[in-house]
């Protein structure tokens, strides 16, 4: 039998197992590092205590004692109203009404340094039945408006960019270099750190979420888009050039139809993005509902976290469903 | 003897690898003229096509329509009166029938009209008018050329050509992606619709009985050369076995 090709190479060569040893030591410290062996332990634990043969896991406790208090959702508001200004107790709000609570009022005796109930005070508060969802709502949609502006602000800055940084349509190396360096920056800080920037330019509040947003996926886009122009299919391209059309007629008519679906993808990935993120830049001051999630979360209101969390899943929940109706009807079959 | 329409003079091209696609090509083209350029892979027909739409630098060697050279203001002045027709149609798939024959006025209209893609009146009757005279009368002009057939697609690219009223098309390949049976039907249509407009076309085809059958003159290219240049009723099997060894 004839000898078979010697020149073939074995499926797997010393080197590669040696890299494949050596990736795996690096994996075992970085493991050891990062406390992998704690989350193994601990999720071990845990499920030693869901099938009842071990009552003590600290996953558990610490989850089961948060879930008792988020639940239920709050909806109400309650205000006292000695803190309501001209407050009017003829002329309530619609469905609201007045309600008497009563707190113990304590006092530290100086003698014996112990706090002492002194009395029992009655304090009235005006409370709204759909108060706190009204707040709640007001502040999603600031959150919703926040990632709309921010995306109108990321198209209008990446269509200069993706021209100029797409290496067919940019007029020379330096500024191809230039835009791609900008697009490049803008992706490389994340919006959670470029907000505290922007908080510091434009105050606390949306505006600081709308740009932190905007920049960020100004440069997600930029770099999608010029990729897309760069990989547009050059036949349709050198018909209109042969036919004496200047570049951005060509970019018009025949790179802009080919890209269009991935455009409108991209669009709507950018948008879904950052409603997400907005809900999140305001744990840092970048306004909508993560700023009202912060302070009920410092003041462990775990009630009406729980309300915010189901009012962003349903947002959430409600644009995927828009945007895959949009997108079929943007992009057609 | 009818004028010279366009001429190819002492044109040569290297490539970067060092594939010299044009070693000294003299060619003339005259009005009213049919040439089919005959050749296998690699011969130089594609290369001596593209040299003459500005999208293939000469190392050296001229080309002049009507006696102007075809360079720098000359040639986008003259550009308009030649249109092309390619091997892949090279149309915009995702645009409509009419949007892809209106193209062939790209250069001719306003910028605002192509920002928001509003074409002359005059324009889109005439591109109407073509669609019956590549044969595909009563086609719906809004459907994506991307459903359509090859053969359409390829009248559709015939239509975008014939829009500026060209005196010169050249075709590089226009049937090779199709069946015979239709390619036969497409050089029939390029051959009548020249004949009646009084336009030259230079075109480049792999099928020798398709040159005999379209063209007036057959020009056979091999290594960068032209091997042989005379009348498709003349055509022996000698020449063709010059160019296809």
């Amino acid at each position: 039998m004839k000898k078979l090709n010697n020149n073939l190479k074995p499926p797997f060569s010393l080197k590669t197992i040696f890299f494949i040893f050596l990736f795996f030591i690096v994996f075992l410290i970085s493991a050891q590092r990062v406390g992998i062996p704690d989350i193994v332990d601990r999720l071990y634990e845990a499920s030693l205590d869901l099938i009842g043969v071990k009552n003590t896991s600290k996953i558990s406790e610490g989850l089961s004692r948060i879930s008792k208090e988020m639940w239920p959702p709050v909806v109400e508001s309650k205000k006292d109203i000695n803190l309501i200004l001209n407050f009017d107790a003829t002329n309530l709000p619609l469905f609201s009404y007045v309600k008497v609570y009563k707190d113990k009022l304590y006092e530290i005796n100086p003698d014996t340094l112990l706090l002492e109930e002194i009395e029992e005070e009655e304090i009235e508060f005006l409370v709204e039945p759909f108060g706190y969802l009204k707040l709640v709502f007001i502040k999603i949609l600031e959150s919703i408006e926040i990632a709309f502006w921010a995306s109108f602000i990321s198209i209008v800055l990446s269509i200069p960019l993706a021209y100029y940084s797409a290496k067919n349509y940019s007029p020379n190396s330096l500024i191809y270099f230039i835009a791609r360096s900008i697009v490049s920056g803008l992706r490389a800080i994340p919006e959670l750190i470029s907000v505290l920037f922007m908080v510091l330019a434009f105050g606390f509040g949306p505006a600081a979420g709308i740009m932190a947003l905007g920049l960020h996926s100004a440069g997600f886009l930029g770099k999608f888009f010029a990729e897309d122009i760069e990989n547009a299919d050059t036949g349709p391209q050198d018909a209109l050039i042969a036919l004496g059309a200047s570049k951005w007629r060509v970019l018009k008519l025949s790179v802009l139809p080919q890209v269009m679906p991935q455009y409108v993808a991209y669009l709507l990935y950018i948008l879904d993005r950052n409603l997400r993120m907005a809900t999140v830049i305001g744990l840092v001051g970048g306004g909508g509902i993560g700023q009202e999630l912060k302070g009920r979360f410092d003041l462990f209101e775990y009630g009406h976290v729980t309300t915010i969390i189901i009012a962003i899943f349903l947002v959430v929940f409600i644009f995927d469903q828009l945007s895959a109706k949009l997108r079929s009807k943007l992009i057609g079959d | 003897m009818p004028n010279i329409l366009l001429s190819v003079k002492n044109a040569k091209k290297t490539y970067k690898g060092g594939v010299t696609a044009l070693a000294g090509v003299n060619l003339e083209i005259h009005n009213n003229e049919i040439i089919a350029i005959l050749g296998s892979s690699g011969a130089g027909k594609s290369t001596l096509i593209k040299s003459i739409l500005g999208l293939v630098k000469l190392d050296t060697g001229k080309i002049f329509f009507k006696n102007n050279a075809l360079l720098g203001k000359n040639f986008s002045r003259l550009r308009s009166s030649i249109s092309t027709i390619y091997q892949n149609f090279n149309l915009v798939s995702r645009s409509s029938v009419l949007s892809n024959i209106l193209h062939g006025k790209v250069s001719k209209v306003s910028s605002w009209r192509i920002l928001f893609n509003i074409w002359p009146k005059a324009d889109q009757y005439k591109a109407v008018s073509l669609l019956e005279e590549v044969g595909l009368k009563g086609m719906n002009y809004d459907k994506r050329v991307e459903n359509l057939s090859g053969g359409q697609q390829q009248r559709i690219g015939i239509a975008r050509a014939l829009i500026v009223s060209p005196e010169i098309i050249l075709a590089d390949e226009p049937v090779s992606s199709l069946d015979p049976e239709t390619a036969k039907e497409i050089l029939k249509l390029l051959k009548d619709t020249a004949k009646k407009n009084k336009i030259s076309i230079l075109c480049s085809l792999h099928q020798v009985e398709f040159a005999k059958l379209f063209a007036d003159r057959v020009v056979g290219m091999s290594n960068g050369k032209i091997i042989f240049d005379k009348s498709s009723k003349k055509l022996l099997k000698s020449d063709l076995n010059k160019i296809y060894k």
